[in-house]
């Protein structure tokens, strides 16, 4: 029995004790059967295993600690009124505020954080990381902890714009369409039927295989595949307001469409209209992602993170964890913008289950 | 019962006419091209001969809708033309991928909508515990991620460290049974990943949905014990948003099964489509897309018409 073994069941068993003491019964429960499952896998996986699971509540402490901290933060800084609404949110909420704000800082700074230029040949072809080149060289010698800082500018602000883009067409053709109503209305609600009704990996497949694969083809093919989805939720939840005593009044004072659209409606569908632009960039991040991954995307020498999972995979079958870093990086801002979605859904709606 | 009938033929007819709409689409699109296919497929440098001749070899020089109206004819009959690139005929090119790509869904499906019921209903009726959180979080997590970030996580752990699984899921016609669900054990999980995921969360909600409904409550308070609550009261009901569930995510496999394909280089056509469109094979193009198309909404088409049978409402509109 090593030392590090007997720290670990000291440590655990210490904890429930206190836990115990202090009558916590949910943190009681949750460390004596995490000791108990230790006893299995200490059997099982021996001393590796349980050094992992030390890792890995390390990190979930860390991460708790820093959305923690990021969200006092943010408390301090911001007016009372929006403090209030920021002491609501949950840790994952925090979490993923505190990502998403470490990517824009990361896309932002890019040519100051880099120690590189994104596509600077700089050593040979996969040289092995050292205290210079911080993950290693690519398949072209470049450095790839500088694309990767790249590639928060360049993926993520085309997904941006894309996104965009599907917001305001789709957002606009809804207001319009619960605005004026009749043919218009089903005319719109025809063609958004007709764009969802083809798989959007494979429309978008088809219309880069006629049209090439310029940026700004990519960003106008996405975003008509996704303003569907925005037209819909916002024919919705405008179609709910359209009905209302006060749209009726402004009528009837003689006001246009473009004065109920932007003075009448618009504010008072902001909450869901907001949540949705979370989740649409996270389906547009992921297409153009998928589409990058397939060679089909953002074209070298961009720096971006699909791509590079693509030419470094063969790292991959050396048991090499770099190329998976950029798809990590995809994931983990994906998750992050998910989560402060889910908070804000959950605060609009005001929505409890029980 | 003749009105269930016509319920489900209007809604057959329906799927027909998006159909027929989403063809038009496809090969419309393709006249879109600048100048037209001989000038795309043959670039800048062709000679003015060349590019008559290979318009003259296509038929371009007849009007669009006429070409539509027979590329329909001959795809009804599983006739898609030949290919630009190497001269085969499509039909061959597609017909082995095709099964090929049903069999790595299906065995996809096989694993994923018996477990992910299972766990949804559980999670349902769990709901705010631990579990419940953890679930959530690990299931947002799948589902925020690309299919090729799970493939090789899959890939380096399952079949590079470990060597437990092939890595590449490349296929011979005399593999025996198992061993074929051996190779492409390593895809059919990355999919049975994501759409667990996506199934699991549907469900959950569906299931505390329902459990919200005054007659659970009614049943709870007549003093009912809780097995016989899901089994004799909430099961029943469930089902329409279930089979909903499932064939919506079937039709979810069909994209990721394109990614996942070129991840472990199966040879289907997924695969076979990502390939054209970077040679710009556009008869190949436009038959993979007609494929895809036509499952999705032959898969919503599905949820539908289970919708319409499980729930009496919407058998007797009001």
């Amino acid at each position: 029995m090593s030392n590090f073994v007997i720290g670990y069941y000291a440590a655990l068993i210490a904890a429930s004790c206190l836990a115990a003491y202090y009558q916590n019964r949910k943190v009681f429960m949750l460390l004596f059967s995490l000791t108990l499952v230790s006893f299995v896998l200490g059997i099982i996986g021996g001393v590796p295993a349980l050094r992992g699971v030390t890792i890995f509540a390390g990190l979930l402490a860390l991460a708790a600690g820093t959305s923690y901290a990021f969200r006092e933060f943010l408390i301090q800084i911001s007016k009372p009124g929006i403090a209030k609404e920021l002491r609501t949110a949950p840790l994952t909420a925090s979490f993923g505020m505190f990502v998403i704000f470490t990517y824009a800082i990361a896309g932002i700074f890019a040519p100051w954080i880099a120690p590189y230029g994104e596509s600077e040949v700089i050593a040979q072809t996969f040289a092995p990381p050292d205290e210079n080149l911080l993950l290693g060289a690519d398949q072209l010698g470049r450095d790839i902890f500088s694309r990767i800082i790249y590639g928060a500018r360049n993926s993520v602000g085309l997904a941006l714009v894309a996104t965009l883009l599907a917001f305001i067409m789709g957002a606009l053709g809804g207001l319009l369409a619960a605005v004026k109503g009749g043919w218009f209305d089903q005319l719109m609600g025809r063609v958004a039927d007709v764009i969802m009704s083809v798989p959007s990996l494979i429309f978008a497949l088809l219309m880069l295989s006629i049209f090439g694969t310029s940026l700004i083809v990519i960003v106008i093919v996405v975003a008509v595949i996704y303003s569907p989805r925005v037209f819909r939720l916002t024919r919705a939840v405008a179609g709910n307001i359209v009905v209302m005593d006060y749209i009726e009044a402004a009528k009837l004072r003689g006001e246009g469409d473009w004065y109920l659209i932007r003075k009448e409606i618009l504010p008072n569908s902001t909450a869901p209209l907001v949540a949705e632009f979370g989740l649409e960039f996270c389906f547009v991040f992921l297409l153009i992602a998928g589409l990058s991954f397939l060679g089909l995307g953002i074209q070298p020498p961009t720096a971006d993170w699909g791509s590079m999972v693509r030419e470094n995979a063969t790292l991959i079958s050396f048991g090499d964890i770099t190329p998976l870093i950029p798809a990590a990086a995809i994931a983990l801002l994906t998750v992050a913008v998910n989560f402060v979605v889910d908070w804000m859904l959950f605060r609009s709606s005001g929505l409890k289950e029980q | 019962m003749g009105d269930l009938a016509g319920l489900i033929a209007k809604r057959l007819g329906l799927g027909l006419v998006t159909l027929l709409v989403v063809s038009v689409l496809i090969f419309f699109a393709v006249e879109l091209l600048p100048g037209d296919i001989a000038q795309a497929v043959l670039g800048q440098g062709a000679t003015e001969e060349t590019v008559a001749a290979m318009r003259e070899q296509l038929g371009l020089d007849r009007p669009a809708p006429v070409r539509y109206f027979e590329w329909l004819a001959g795809a009804v009959t599983g006739d898609f033309g030949t290919s630009l690139v190497s001269g085969e005929r499509v039909s061959s090119a597609i017909g082995t991928r095709f099964i090929n790509t049903l069999f790595l869904a299906a065995y996809a499906a096989v694993i994923a909508v018996p477990i992910s019921i299972l766990l949804g209903i559980v999670v349902a009726l769990l709901r705010n515990s631990l579990f419940d959180r953890v679930a959530n979080v690990m299931t947002l997590t799948s589902i925020s991620s690309p299919e090729f970030f799970l493939g090789y996580i899959l890939i380096l752990y399952l079949a590079v460290k470990t060597g437990m699984f092939p890595a590449l899921a490349n296929l011979r016609a005399d593999m025996t049974f198992v061993e074929l669900l051996h190779r492409t054990f390593l895809p059919a999980l990355t999919l049975v990943l994501v759409v667990t995921a996506h199934m699991m969360r549907m469900t959950r909600a569906a299931i505390i949905n329902l459990l919200a409904s005054p007659y659970i409550e009614m049943a709870r308070l007549k003093g009912t014990p809780p097995w016989k609550v899901i089994v004799r009261h909430a099961l029943p009901n469930a089902w329409a948003p279930i089979i909903n569930v499932v064939a919506l995510n079937l039709a979810y496999l069909i994209t990721g099964v394109v990614l996942v394909e070129v991840v472990f280089v199966y040879p289907g056509i997924g695969q076979l489509l990502v390939d054209a469109v970077a040679k710009r094979d556009f008869p190949i193009v436009q038959a993979c897309c007609l494929i895809f198309a036509a499952t999705f909404i032959l898969l919503n088409l599905t949820a539908d018409v289970g919708a319409i049978l499980t729930n009496p409402r919407l058998r007797h509109p009001k």
